[in-house]
């Protein structure tokens, strides 16, 4: 493996991805934001990939530099789930810094996922949060437990999931009497049933 | 006897009221040594993303800011930006300025703070006291500034609500008056030879907080450790430098790690409270820049609200929000949706949420007296050890352990160490 010299611009870093996982990319964005009155650039990464290729594209974020994974953030979107995966690359180089986010789409019927654990331990808080709040099954987790939620919480209901598996039918608006005869408001807007 | 005969659980947590988070840690124990910790957070989980989801983007702003009582400025920071990188909305550079001198305020005051409890924590109670007696200059200032105390509602999407009056900040403007920024920085300057006296010159509080609680470099990188825990084993993560947000792109600032004082990088307690104590002085400077350079413009690029409001719900996009907190990086991500007035989805990330998995190794092989002050190193929402249980695995049998008698352990363990130096 011929060695990678960082710090990597924006450029190269995507072009580094692109090598590495070829057709694999489903997209892929660079973003750059100027701030301050020295225009210091912010400069983001939006990859997107299919579910086979995530654990090398976390494997080929990490050849770079022991990775670092701020947190992973999900949605229900529809038919499918949606995990981004925050890293960043080129810490430790001022101003050279690059946030890497790995999207990745999981269909509802089987929102499984492989474990990044063995890559990175610390990726272990998050993972079992997705558990808990999304209904994602991570596969190969070390420890599964809950982490945020109290023991009595329902176990098929999910915080975030704006479907059956959500919360609407259990959330509570006591503060109006109108709202709380029709409660289901925003997961309705988010299907787009309430449009008119 | 086996090793199984002799190892303990003990629970330590998860309420105490004068502190906005909870948590609990189940530490197992062989004799008086610590082989396993394992954190339990979510003691009080609010669900704060999931009522941001139920709002509009506006009415997230005073949300987002109670999440944390001392770091509610990093809050709000990371949600504005978050929603502006959404939206395409540039704040003005005057609001990126007073953000940042309000964000390095808020640094000074948090570390002030957390000197005070780790003081506290290993039975120096007249440093804790000094040292939150000295936070009040700073508290004063913000409260000039913004109205509060805490929860300081400054921040709004385009830029700030209030304004850094002239007076406060430039001599010229009224040079009868001394600027008060200006004079609550030197009242800082002068007592930090005090504070690193007490905290780094004084042999009893060396005593206890060296080499213990180590985080050695390699598990601050796998585990993705942050902020001055991290910094304390020489590893150089800092976001304002790495990827400069507000206006940290124009200042002039370097890693605070303990090599660069002339300190070895062991991770240990001692180099987690140099660390917090140069970034006082580093924070100081930074608000020194910033005062200069600070441009004359307006605070807000949106300033009308309803208008903001109609751009907000046509916007479609998403958008990050990253900053180093005064307890290390922190992150928040906001998607907007075409059509939809509330959040399409909002995931917050604080500091602690990633400083958790450092606990285990930090704990490994320490005693149960020096559990406060491992606890307190990472600056969490600590002194959450209310109660602790022991309960022998074996019989069954419960013992409890109350925070004050952690505390005595504590403080006996110092007196101990004491009476072999003198």
């Amino acid at each position: 493996m011929k060695e990678i010299e960082l710090p990597l611009e924006l450029e190269e870093m995507k072009e580094y991805l692109e090598e590495e996982l070829g057709d694999g990319i489903q997209e892929i964005d660079t973003e750059e934001i100027k701030k301050g009155l020295k225009n210091t650039p912010m400069k983001l990464i939006w990859l997107k990939v299919d579910r086979d290729d995530f654990r090398n594209a976390v494997k080929s974020i990490s050849k770079l530099q022991v990775p670092h994974l701020s947190v992973t953030s999900g949605s229900d979107r529809g038919d499918v789930i949606e995990l981004i995966y925050h890293f960043s690359v080129n810490y430790g180089f001022p101003g050279d810094e690059i946030s890497v986010n790995l999207k990745v789409h999981l269909p509802k019927d089987d929102p499984t996922i492989p474990t990044i654990t063995d890559l990175i331990p610390g990726a272990i808080t998050t993972e079992r949060e997705k558990q808990e709040f999304l209904g994602v099954e991570v596969i190969d987790i070390p420890d599964s437990r809950r982490l945020w939620l109290d023991e009595v919480f329902p176990e098929d209901k999910y915080p975030w999931r704006w479907d059956d598996k959500g919360m609407e039918d259990q959330s509570r608006y006591v503060h109006d009497k109108e709202e709380a005869a029709n409660p289901p408001t925003a997961a309705n807007k988010r299907r787009g049933e309430d449009d008119e | 006897m086996s090793k199984e005969d002799t190892t303990y659980e003990v629970p330590i947590g998860p309420i105490h009221p004068a502190l906005k988070e909870p948590f609990m840690i189940k530490f197992r124990l062989d004799g008086e040594t610590i082989v396993d910790a394992d954190p339990h957070p979510g003691m009080n989980h609010r669900g704060i993303e999931f009522m941001g989801m139920h709002r509009n983007p506006l009415k997230v702003i005073p949300l987002s800011e109670r999440i944390c009582g001392i770091c509610s400025i990093v809050h709000q920071h990371m949600y504005t930006s978050a929603v502006e990188h959404a939206a395409g909305i540039e704040p003005t550079n005057r609001a990126r300025y007073i953000r940042t001198i309000m964000m390095e305020l808020e640094r000074i005051h948090s570390h002030v703070l957390w000197a005070g409890v780790a003081a506290h924590e290993i039975g120096f109670d007249t440093h804790l006291h000094f040292t939150w007696k000295i936070r009040e200059k700073v508290m004063d200032l913000l409260e000039d500034i913004s109205g509060n105390r805490v929860n300081y509602s400054m921040w709004t999407v385009g830029g700030v609500r209030r304004d850094i009056p002239p007076k406060m900040y430039r001599r010229d403007f009224s040079p009868k008056m001394y600027p008060k920024i200006q004079n609550t920085l030197e009242y800082y300057e002068k007592l930090y030879g005090k504070l690193e006296d007490i905290f780094l010159g004084d042999p009893s509080i060396r005593l206890r907080t060296r080499n213990i609680g180590i985080l050695t470099k390699k598990e601050a990188l796998e585990l993705c450790g942050v902020g001055p825990t991290v910094r304390a084993s020489g590893v150089k993560k800092d976001v304002r430098i790495d990827q400069p947000y507000a206006a940290y792109g124009d200042l002039d600032l370097d890693y605070v790690i303990p090599s660069r004082f002339g300190y070895e990088n062991t991770g240990d307690v001692f180099s987690k409270t140099l660390v917090r104590l140069k970034e006082i002085l580093q924070s100081i400077d930074l608000i020194r820049q910033c005062v200069k350079q600070m441009p004359d413009e307006d605070i807000d690029s949106e300033p009308k609200k309803a208008a903001l409001l109609n751009k907000l719900k046509k916007a479609d996009g998403e958008g990050i929000g990253r900053i180093e907190a005064p307890r290390g990086e922190a992150l928040h991500y906001v998607r907007l949706k075409e059509g939809l007035e509330e959040l399409d989805n909002w995931k917050v990330r604080a500091s602690t949420y990633n400083n958790l998995a450092t606990y285990a190794p930090m704990f490994l092989g320490e005693q149960i007296a020096d559990i406060p002050i491992i606890a307190a190193c990472i600056d969490p929402c600590i002194g959450c050890m209310d109660r602790a249980e022991i309960v022998e695995i074996n019989t069954g049998e419960k013992n409890s352990y109350s925070h004050e008698d952690l505390h005595k352990l504590s403080v006996r363990k110092t007196k101990d160490m004491l009476g072999d130096e003198l």
